[in-house]
């Protein structure tokens, strides 16, 4: 059973001539485990693509359903929960809350999980075992998106949707952030979707799908996932 | 931010409204008064005289000092008014022989002069004629001094003596029940058998008179003629009351905009340093570009000018409102020819002076920062906000709540000034809110010592002269008595060092059951059985205390002058007379057995039948019906009180609501982006709500018992100053009082939350995503 499948989805703002069609038509599958990289210029549609299966945002034409569920017609209170349940979110300007130490981000989303890991185990895995106390505003960037990455995973989430996490971030503090999503997604078989710009960063993926132009342009299967210390930008 | 700007303005236009309102009564009343008292050549200087002939007249005016001198014949009379049932009473005032008044000249609104040679035309003050609907050819049925006249009203008229007309031991203006009647000097001599004779002079000083020289040479003339001592306007009535208006209204627009006036710097402080903050990049830019470091500061701090024109304009614009809402009032007791609501300029100029000041003071922090900020700092994205700081305290607290809460917590320990000043905002709306609503109750209490309590007769009867006691039996064979109890009360001067003050000496009955005296705590004092107990407002005022001695001077008859101990001080709600054992005092005067008046507790079915026989005695001045005073008290209370509080409501929304308002927007821009978060990250509306609103409930519960503290404060503080020689107001604790106060306060808060709230429904999840901090 795929976790995600898309049919004919499409996102559309505006109508008539000056309609502009962010999705056009999209069908995709992913499968239970997979890491999923969407690659494209800006503007290409990976990014909505992301929104709409997160719940974020909504289609205009088409199905996506999660482990057989329809998304497309889901009420707003049940896509929040649909969210709070199985997605992980990590975003590229990490989002944390300033007023929150790491440990603390990461207990905020404990709250409303099921089953959460604790907080400083999270935190543990991104190589964050000692900073647990720090606020935001004392951790560098590169630390803040691994507690983002804690943030994400501490609940066991069956989907991590990761947009552009390292886009602000330099090439070693990007690897290690990288590193530290490949670990865990991997450990606890989560569904990963990764946006990114970045073509080397596709090499990381089971499989990458190259976006133009709001359509699939192509889909190519990594036949061996490189490791994130291997990759070069 | 323009919720914001909305606060700021209106929570200052609220300051600025009551600094105009007062201020501009004030120098209204204030300038009416001067003008009038000049037209009219109010009195500078009076003597009451038992009876003086006609050549101490000649002396008194050409004593030093003395401009301008009227003797004339005063006196007290019962009414008996057609189609009603009580008798009322009138103060009598001899006009002069030929022409008019030197001194406390009269303004005829209607009608003519009475013929000097008819003895039964006269003159009655505009509040009588108005409030009974008297005009030209009505006539008054009087007993003077025991004979009763036939007066035929032929003119209307107002006096600077009378710009407030009370009867003498009434709380209250009862325009119906006291007249002020002018009459011809003859008729009053025949009446009062001072031919040849006068009992009253009145005189205006020369400029620059020294009035304590003056008063000393009048009193050396009309030392033989039974005088009470020469005094000025500080003890003529209606002057007191208009003196103690002025000063009210003073203390007014001195406490309560400076309230309004400090929020409104503070909300000003926050909306701007929120304002500089957002556009951080294009101050950098600006800067960039090439504008000075003063184009930019200037760029904010004409916002902020603009808010405080906003709030002068508003302010200015309701104070002009309600200062005629006021005047209107006020017409109904200072009786002026004219009064109007007149504020100078240089009272809106002050206005607009503190707007600017206000916002300048708000301004100027936020706006230095913007002036301060490097080009190259400001284009780069700002650092998170560092909450490090604030593990202290909140952070031991935090460990015990959970995450939402800890990040309410956690920003009001980061931002104490914005905190604080939500906290102060709320706090003074529930103050406001607390002194509005513990008046009634001052005024409740007063009223239930003094008509429930204190005096429980329905009619105080005054004799002309001291009677034998067993005039007592006679009252209670009139229809309708159940009981009658004996009343002395002599017109006394206290004298002790340098202190000479006039005042009524009340004669207390220990075993009395309807006149009694009752202290602040609600208790009943009995009367010393030695000596004299002496209010604590006259104590003061002679500089005494328990156990000193003093001098009283009777002020009538052979003038004995007697030296008492003061046995106690005691603390009466209404009044601030001396109070001795009645027997003790009858003796003490050397009418042993004799008195002044009577309390009557009546049957009401009788109550036609006594005052048609009242009307009838010839042996009385005045009677004074406690349920008409009451009424009339609770009347005009509610009259001038009712919009007050109305006007205190609305500030105290405005102001709860304006701070509310402006907090939660600031909260709502400061966190937008984390909100969005939460609701990306799987919190529900509601719990997003929790984390925007929970701020300010926590704020606002703060701000109730720094609010109950505040009010209870300001209420003490307003009680003092409202205080008179008539009154002592003590705080009286209002429960009621308190809770709508801090829920009507609540209610304010949590509409400007959710209004804000609705925001949360509105997040851009996505947007958030995108964009940086």
């Amino acid at each position: 059973m795929p976790t995600f499948s898309l049919r004919k989805v499409g996102k559309r703002y505006g109508d008539g001539p000056a309609a502009v069609h962010a999705l056009r038509e999209v069908d995709l599958d992913v499968a239970e485990g997979e890491l999923l990289v969407l690659l494209g210029p800006s503007g290409s549609g990976k990014s909505t693509l992301l929104n709409i299966l997160g719940g974020l945002d909504r289609g205009t034409s088409g199905d996506i359903s999660f482990r057989m569920t329809s998304l497309t017609a889901m009420p707003d209170r049940e896509l929040t929960l649909y969210r709070r349940r199985h997605v992980g979110f990590i975003f590229q300007f990490y989002n944390l809350i300033p007023s929150l130490t790491a440990r603390e981000n990461v207990e905020l989303v404990n709250e409303i999980a099921q089953d959460p890991m604790p907080a400083a185990e999270a935190l543990d895995l991104v190589g964050l075992g000692d900073r647990l106390d720090h606020f935001p505003a004392q951790l560098s960037g590169g630390e803040q998106q691994r507690v983002a990455v804690a943030r994400a995973i501490a609940k066991r989430p069956a989907v991590l949707l990761c947009d552009e996490p390292t886009g602000a971030l330099d090439v070693n503090t990007g690897i290690r952030v990288l590193e530290a999503l490949v670990e865990v997604s991997t450990r606890f078989r989560s569904t990963t979707l990764l946006v990114t710009h970045n073509a080397d960063v596709a090499r990381l993926g089971d499989r990458v799908v190259r976006f133009l132009d709001g359509g699939i342009r192509q889909i190519e299967v990594n036949a061996r996932r490189a490791a994130p210390a291997d990759l070069v930008w | 931010m323009r919720i914001n700007a909305i606060a700021v303005a209106m929570v200052l236009g609220c300051g600025l409204s009551i600094f105009v309102m007062a201020v501009g009564m004030r120098a209204s009343l204030e300038r009416t008064r001067i003008q009038y008292y000049s037209s009219e050549r109010m009195a500078d200087l009076a003597v009451s005289l038992v009876r003086a002939p006609e050549q101490v007249a000649v002396e008194l005016a050409a004593a030093p000092g003395i401009s301008a001198m009227e003797a004339r014949i005063v006196g007290y009379a019962l009414l008996d008014l057609p189609g009603i049932v009580e008798p009322a009473s009138a103060r009598l005032v001899s006009l002069p022989r030929k022409g008019r008044p030197t001194v406390n000249d009269l303004v005829l609104s209607r009608g003519r002069w009475p013929d000097p040679g008819l003895v039964d035309e006269v003159l009655v003050n505009e509040a009588f004629a108005d409030a009974l609907g008297l005009s030209m050819g009505s006539s008054l049925e009087a007993t003077l001094h025991g004979r009763r006249q036939s007066l035929k009203i032929v003119g209307i008229a107002n006096s600077p003596e009378f710009v407030f007309v009370s009867a003498p031991g009434e709380l209250f203006p009862q325009p119906d029940r006291f007249a002020v009647v002018w009459m011809g000097r003859e008729a009053l001599a025949r009446a009062y058998d001072l031919e040849g004779a006068f009992n009253e002079a009145i005189f205006r000083l020369t400029a620059g008179a020294d009035p304590g020289q003056a008063k000393r040479f009048v009193d050396a003339i009309v030392q033989r003629s039974g005088s009470t001592g020469a005094y000025g306007r500080d003890r003529m009535p209606s002057d007191r009351f208009l003196v103690e208006e002025l000063r009210q209204l003073a203390t007014m627009a001195a406490f309560l905009p400076a309230f309004f006036l400090i929020i409104a710097a503070f909300l000003v402080n926050v909306a701007l340093a929120r304002i500089i903050a957002t556009e951080r990049s294009n101050i950098g830019l600006l800067k960039a570009f090439g504008y000075s470091d003063t184009a930019v500061a200037w760029h904010y701090a004409k916002n902020a000018l603009l808010l405080g024109a906003i709030g002068a304009a508003l302010g200015s614009g309701a104070g002009v409102w309600l200062g005629q809402l006021m005047a209107s009032v006020y017409r109904d007791y200072y009786h002026f020819p004219r009064l109007d609501f007149d504020a100078p300029v240089w009272v809106f100029a002050a206005a607009w002076t503190a707007a600017f000041g206000s916002v300048g003071v708000g301004a100027l922090a936020a706006v230095l920062n913007a002036a301060r900020i490097a080009p190259a700092s400001a284009l780069a994205p700002p650092k998170p906000v560092a909450f490090s700081g604030t593990n202290g305290l909140a952070g031991a607290l935090g460990r015990r709540l959970d995450a939402k809460s800890r990040i309410i917590l956690r920003r009001i320990v980061r931002f104490p000034r914005r905190s604080a000043t939500t906290v102060i905002g709320v706090a003074l709306a529930i103050g406001l809110l607390v002194v509005a609503r513990t008046f009634p109750a001052v005024m409740d209490r007063l009223l239930d010592v003094h008509f429930s309590q204190t005096n429980r007769q329905d009619v105080t009867l005054s004799f002309i002269d001291a009677r034998e006691e067993a005039v007592l039996h006679t009252i209670e064979s009139l229809p309708g008595v159940i009981y009658a109890e004996p009343v002395r009360i002599d017109n006394v001067i206290l004298h002790h060092g340098s202190h000479n003050v006039e005042e009524a000496l009340i004669g207390s009955w220990p075993s009395a059951r309807l006149s009694r005296l009752m202290g602040a705590s609600g208790d009943i004092v009995a009367p010393p059985a030695a000596g004299v107990a002496l209010a604590r407002a006259l104590a003061a005022k002679l500089g005494v205390n328990a156990g000193d001695t003093i001098e009283i001077e009777q002020t009538r008859g052979s003038r004995l002058q007697m030296t008492v101990r003061v046995a106690a001080i005691i603390d009466p709600m209404v009044g601030s007379s001396a109070y001795m054992d009645m027997d003790a005092q009858a003796r003490l005067m050397r009418e042993p057995g004799q008195i002044s008046g009577a309390n009557v507790r009546l049957d009401p079915a009788a109550y036609a039948a006594f005052n048609r026989e009242l009307k009838r005695t010839p042996a009385l001045v005045g009677a004074s019906f406690l349920n008409l005073a009451e009424s009339a008290m609770r009347r005009s209370y509610a009259e001038g009180v009712g919009y007050m509080n109305l006007i205190y409501l609305s500030f105290a929304a405005i102001m709860a609501g304006g701070v509310a308002f402006s907090a939660a927007r600031v909260t709502l821009a400061e966190q937008e982006r984390d909100l969005a978060t939460l609701r990306v990250l799987g919190f529900t509306r509601l719990e997003v709500s929790y984390v925007l609103v929970g701020e300010l409930a926590a704020l606002a519960l703060f701000a109730v018992p720094a609010g109950c503290i505040i009010g209870t404060l300001l209420a003490n503080w307003l009680m003092q100053l409202f205080e008179t020689d008539m009154y002592s107001f003590p705080y009286v604790f209002n429960p009621q009082g308190y809770a709508f106060a801090i829920a009507f306060t609540l209610v304010c808060v949590a509409v400007a939350a959710l209004v804000v709230r609705s925001s949360v429904d509105r997040l851009d999840m996505v947007g958030v995503l995108k964009a940086r901090d």
